[in-house]
């Protein structure tokens, strides 16, 4: 049992703690290392919202970028395909939702993208 | 009889038939839409619609509605004959107070289902309604909620179709859900629970009635509806012919046609369909389509989980529901939605004896937490019930991977599949090369002097030894493995075997498929 005086805008106040058994304050157990990280593949940039009128291709599954076979500026029509994404064993065919022009291109080849990422903005 | 009440009834009949009035009708087309009795006389064979129930009023005395007159109470009613086979139908009036559904209304689809139910013919719903008739207050909830309860009894009984060919909105969505098939007009169809105005009022989002609850809508991204057609038309004659390849109840066997298409019929070009690189993906389309009677099929959700094929097509002139991975989209991959698809598609076959061929090409299931947070483990399992709980003929051929739990959930050996066929280039195990060899020999390949050449080596082995449909067969788990060219006869000559297949389950009050 410790005792302590402990003062409080003034007032003193005994305070009496008691040290409970165990090693709780012993050697700190080493805490789990963090688990390795893969070593950050290229990833897709963060891309703002596409504006009015345009209109994005995002990754319909994880995967890595194969071949992207446009550039920007290009004209599309509706089902041209942008881009290899490899998933699942498989080289999928991204293709155009829309016809358009590519505005931008947010994914190098060999990048690795998650479901959902904005991978080419058609305007 | 005095000419009398013969001029008398004449006249009451001609007002019925008049529907809304020749304004409203107007009206109704200007919107690209047909009137009940159009749609009617259209769905069945000329001259043999029978209306039932046309003197029906309803009863309400709130708001004024004791001066409303609502010829055949806003719905047309009866049975008639499509292609010579007895089908019931009802069709909302639009043109009468807005279609919209009261006691009565609702009455009269009820005695149409407890009809459709006694004789075993299919039921036609033609759905045009603005709604609950306020009006009728709990009366009008009532006709819905004996709607409900109706459909569910006669579900797997009798085939129900449902088209929506307007506006349905509220409760009104909920007897479509029940029943087995749902078809939308394009453009002039919605369905949703809450429209654009409360959904703005409660949340503040701003949508339209069309990408709210249009007909693409539920096509494509909430899988409500299996079918879009693209008018009034259209829509009719796509419901004539889904009837063509459905028994008119779960007694019956579908209805068989004329072949006049070779059973035999060699099919060289299967023989080099599949792309040498197991990476490729090709359209798994061309395979059906090569195979099954005149290249002739109907595509059940065609927009929704492409990555998973569900059409109804003839082999040797008799249905057979087929269920296919689709290479192209998503790699074929099995996730949430497709299992969903899959899952009702075989058990609606499974109830109106439907045999089933399944065409395996599947890489696996889906990875990512969108998947694991969504609940592929629940909805996968829908998948593997439907198969193993189904007693139709199963057929299945596996024409490249079958890998893993998603080999088990294409209806494998060990699911009920009554026969197995695989072509040559099948692959079937376990996991891929890439990733087993890397497991199974890790030692050797950490072990070796060069381990990159050892892992290549490694994973040769282990595709010249595993990713072959050899080994399944070896265990009797594939029962023959045939030639890409032969798959027609042999499709022909397993269902044709399968035809007198009786199997039994134990009799339970129900099964309890996870939902």
């Amino acid at each position: 049992m410790k005792k302590y005086n402990i003062v409080v805008n003034g007032n003193t106040y005994e305070v009496e703690v008691e040290e409970m058994g165990g090693a709780v304050s012993a050697a700190p157990v080493a805490k789990a290392a963090p688990a390795p990280k893969a070593a950050p593949a290229p990833k897709a940039a963060p891309v703002a919202a596409p504006a009015a009128g345009e209109q994005a291709v995002t990754a319909p599954m994880p995967g890595t970028v194969l071949d992207v076979k446009v550039n920007v500026g290009d004209t599309v029509s509706n089902g041209d395909v942008l881009l290899i994404l490899e998933a699942m064993k498989m080289e999928n065919e991204i293709m155009a939702p829309a016809d358009g022009k590519i505005v931008s291109i947010n994914a190098a080849n060999g990048a690795s993208v998650n479901s959902g990422d904005v991978l080419i903005v058609i305007g | 009889m005095s000419i009398n009440k013969l001029e008398n009834l004449r006249k009451k009949k001609e007002k019925i038939l008049a529907g809304g009035g020749e304004k409203r009708i107007e009206k109704q087309h200007k919107s690209g839409k047909l009137t009940a009795r159009e749609r009617i006389n259209m769905l069945f064979d000329e001259g043999t619609f029978v209306e039932l129930d046309a003197f029906v009023i309803h009863r309400c005395t709130n708001f004024g509605m004791e001066n409303i007159e609502a010829p055949a109470e806003g719905v047309v009613t009866g049975y008639g004959q499509v292609d010579g086979r007895l089908v019931f139908s009802y069709a909302q009036d639009f043109t009468v107070i807005g279609g919209s559904l009261g006691e009565m209304h609702a009455n009269k689809i009820v005695k149409v289902l407890d009809n459709a139910l006694k004789m075993g013919a299919p039921v036609v719903g033609l759905n045009d309604s603005g709604g609950a008739r306020i009006q009728e207050a709990v009366d009008a909830l009532s006709g819905y909620g004996k709607i409900f309860f109706k459909n569910t009894i006669a579900s797997g009984v009798i085939p129900q179709i449902t088209a929506i060919m307007g506006p349905c909105a509220g409760g009104a969505v909920y007897s479509p859900a029940i029943t087995d098939f749902v078809f939308m007009v394009d453009k002039t169809s919605q369905m949703f629970i809450t429209g654009p105005q409360v959904i703005e009022t409660v949340t503040g989002e701003k949508v339209t009635a069309e990408a709210l609850g249009g007909a693409m809508t539920h096509n494509s991204i909430s899988g409500v509806a299996h079918f879009m057609s693209s008018n009034d038309e259209q829509v009719i004659n796509d419901i004539r012919k889904l009837l063509d390849y459905l028994p008119s109840n779960n007694m019956e066997e579908p209805p068989t046609f004329e072949v006049n298409d070779d059973i035999n019929r060699m099919i060289e070009e299967l023989n080099t369909i599949i792309p040498d690189n197991p990476n490729k993906p090709y359209d798994m389309h061309d395979i059906i389509s090569a195979v099954v009677d005149n290249g002739e099929f109907m595509e059940y959700q065609p927009y929704f989980a492409k990555n998973i094929l569900t059409l109804y097509a003839r082999i040797n002139g008799t249905t057979v529901g087929i269920v296919a991975n689709q290479p192209k989209v998503l790699a074929g991959c099995l996730d949430v939605n497709a299992s969903d698809k899959a899952g009702r598609f075989i058990r609606t076959c499974d109830a109106f004896n439907i045999p089933l061929l399944t065409v395996v090409d599947v890489p696996g299931f889906l990875p990512g937490t969108a998947q694991e947070y969504g609940g592929i483990i629940r909805h996968g399992a829908k998948m593997l019930y439907a198969y193993s709980e189904a007693t139709v003929p199963k057929v299945t051929l596996i024409v490249r991977k079958a890998y893993g739990g998603a080999y088990l959930a294409m209806c494998s050996k060990d699911l009920g599949a009554d026969l197995v066929l695989a072509w040559p280039n099948a692959e079937i195990a376990v996991m891929g090369p890439m990733g087993a060899a890397n497991i199974i020999f890790r030692k050797d390949i950490n072990g070796a002097d060069d381990p990159v050449k050892m892992r290549e080596q490694k994973i040769e082995s282990y595709k010249d030894e595993f990713a072959t449909p050899y080994k399944a067969a070896e265990r009797g788990f594939v029962d023959d493995i045939i030639e890409p060219s032969t798959t027609r006869q042999r499709l022909v000559d397993a269902f044709n075997m399968l035809s007198s297949k009786r199997e039994d389950r134990p009799s339970k009050k129900h099964g309890n498929i996870p939902l």
